[in-house]
């Protein structure tokens, strides 16, 4: 077995008395598509924080590709090849969808070459993710969901090694929604890279995951196939108070 | 204008400015001499102030600094040296007190560089008074007024140079990255730490050099005379103003408001400060995007 690109080991985050994300354990290899699914408030986008370097973890380990980086700072993680989108779009308002991705190219992509070169510039990323036309467009004039979709150009850009998607399907249409996971697919497959999705359409997600792991009160309570895992019985327990497992609400509340 | 051609037309500005000296009266000299220190000094507090949004008043302090230098030493040192010393000691300063307090935004960040120039005018009184016995220093064998203006040319050439090559690099786009999303910035692989350290000292030094350029025009040098909070008000006026996310915007409002402020001071002595403080007033209310925003109606002026 490859050795895990990312690896959570025990990380815990705390906001004052309230544990956001408690011992969690996460891997992710090489080539590996994994789900990363809770109720809200289950502290997903707090351990996407933590991987990304955005907040130091209070305890636990984080290694990249075996290099410890416990405390680093975010643009230490993003040279190690770890690239991450925003739930609400953060993109660089003022500047060209265009230059928001030549802005990660010129960072964080810069020293790193991955295998594959038809994303080395900017037009060809934001052609893939079906932007092409709108390269010229200042970044927030586009839709939220078009935002999120340059969110993940941005992260291309950054040529990441492992990839951390934060509800990039929002109000999308199924359809679309459909598109949007065929797409990740092919990134991963023809970059090769480690993906964690975190995504609240369920179902889809399940369906083009090899692992989903799922967090539910700061803790990962499974973390395996997705067909053993909608079956298994604290995950149903979980969702039950919420939502039931499979349902496909565009809810966006915020995670801490 | 690509970078190269706005290099081209500062040079060609610089060749026609450099003929003042020679046309020009006393009187109107002085008058560009002005003009020139204060398009300097708005064009580097632009540089870095501009595009990440940071509000520094730490001009006056980098202004006095630097005069402190040409008055400390004048005597042993060519005018020259004086000044490149005056702007390196600037660039230190800066580098010290970014480390300190970049983290800090807004209102923060803006009290604490206010203060810090405080803070460096009361050491120098300090010092001067327990360690030379002085309140001031005479400036003697100051160089004459074309060799004050050339120096401060060269100075403001250097700064819009210098905007212009910034803008166009790398340090640049991070800058902006900064003032847009910082913590965006940094997922994306941006040392903000680092770049802000080095654009802030950076900036620093075209105030620092200018205080030792300009020092040598007193010939009576006191702190409260050379840390003068009103050179950095004027400066962060003049460059918001004008358009601090813009090249030309600070460049123009910045000899505009010397002009303005010259004249109106001759026309009107005791209410010029009343009449300047009005005129502010109204531009803020009616033309917040500065100068450069009635350019740009016109056209496309630069980015």
């Amino acid at each position: 077995m490859p050795e895990a690109l990312l690896a959570a080991r025990a990380v815990t985050v705390r906001f004052g008395g309230l544990v956001a994300v408690d011992g969690v354990d996460l891997e992710a290899r090489h080539g590996e598509l994994v789900g990363l699914i809770g109720p809200n408030g289950a502290g997903k986008t707090t351990l996407f924080h933590a991987l990304s370097g955005v907040l130091a973890p209070d305890a636990g380990r984080l290694l990249v590709a075996g290099e410890d980086l416990t405390g680093s700072a975010p643009h230490v993680f993003a040279a190690h090849g770890v690239a991450r989108t925003f739930q609400m779009p953060r993109v660089f308002r003022d500047m060209s969808a265009e230059d928001n991705v030549r802005f990660a190219l010129q960072f964080a992509g810069r020293t790193r070459r991955h295998a594959h070169d038809a994303f080395d510039d900017a037009r060809t990323i934001l052609g893939f993710l079906g932007l092409g036309a709108a390269s010229a467009v200042a970044a927030g004039a586009l839709t939220p969901a078009r935002q999120r979709l340059l969110e993940i150009g941005m992260a291309l850009g950054a040529r990441p090694r492992v990839l951390l998607l934060d509800e990039i399907a929002a109000g999308l249409t199924p359809a679309e929604l459909e598109t949007c996971a065929q797409l990740i697919r092919r990134v991963r497959d023809e970059l090769g890279v480690a993906v964690i999705w975190i995504e609240h359409a369920v179902r889809v997600l399940m369906s083009h995951v090899e692992r989903v792991a799922v967090l539910h009160q700061g803790r990962k309570i499974a973390d395996g196939d997705p067909r053993a895992v909608a079956k298994d019985a604290a995950v149903i327990e979980a969702y039950l108070g919420e939502e039931g497992v499979g349902s496909e609400g565009g809810r966006e509340r915020r995670v801490a | 204008m690509s970078a190269r051609e706005q290099l081209a037309a500062t040079l060609a500005c610089g060749a026609v400015l450099a003929a003042a000296p020679w046309l020009l009266s006393d009187f109107l000299l002085s008058l560009a001499l002005s003009c020139l220190m204060y398009a300097a000094l708005a064009v580097s507090w632009a540089m870095f102030c501009g595009p990440t949004h940071y509000l520094s008043l730490a001009t006056s302090a980098f202004f006095g600094l630097g005069a402190y230098v040409t008055a400390w030493s004048l005597e042993s040192l060519p005018y020259g040296v004086a000044v490149l010393a005056g702007g390196l000691i600037g660039v230190a300063f800066a580098a010290l007190i970014g480390a300190a307090v970049l983290h800090l935004r807004g209102a923060y960040f803006a009290v604490i560089t206010f203060g810090l120039g405080e803070l460096t005018l009361h050491l120098i009184t300090y010092t001067e008074k327990t360690y030379f016995h002085t309140a001031g220093r005479i400036i003697s064998d100051a160089p004459d007024n074309a060799a004050i203006y050339w120096t401060v040319l060269v100075l403001t050439l250097g700064a819009v140079a210098t905007a212009i090559l910034v803008r166009a690099s790398r340090l640049g786009l991070a800058l902006r990255g900064i003032g847009a999303d910082e913590e965006r910035a940094q997922t994306l692989g941006v040392d903000t730490r680092r770049v802000k350290i080095l654009a802030f000292a950076l900036s620093a030094f075209f105030p620092g050099a200018l205080g030792a350029a300009m020092a040598v025009r007193w010939t009576y040098i006191e702190p409260l005379s050379v840390f003068n909070p009103f050179i950095g008000f004027q400066t962060v006026l003049m460059a918001m103003l004008g358009g601090a996310h813009t090249l030309i915007g600070p460049i123009v409002s910045a000899v505009f408001f010397s002009l303005v402020s010259e004249f109106l001071r001759l026309r009107f002595p005791y209410v010029f400060l009343l009449l300047l403080g009005l005129l502010l007033i109204a531009l803020i209310l009616y033309l917040p995007g500065g100068l450069a925003s009635l350019l740009r109606r016109r056209g496309r002026a630069d980015a």
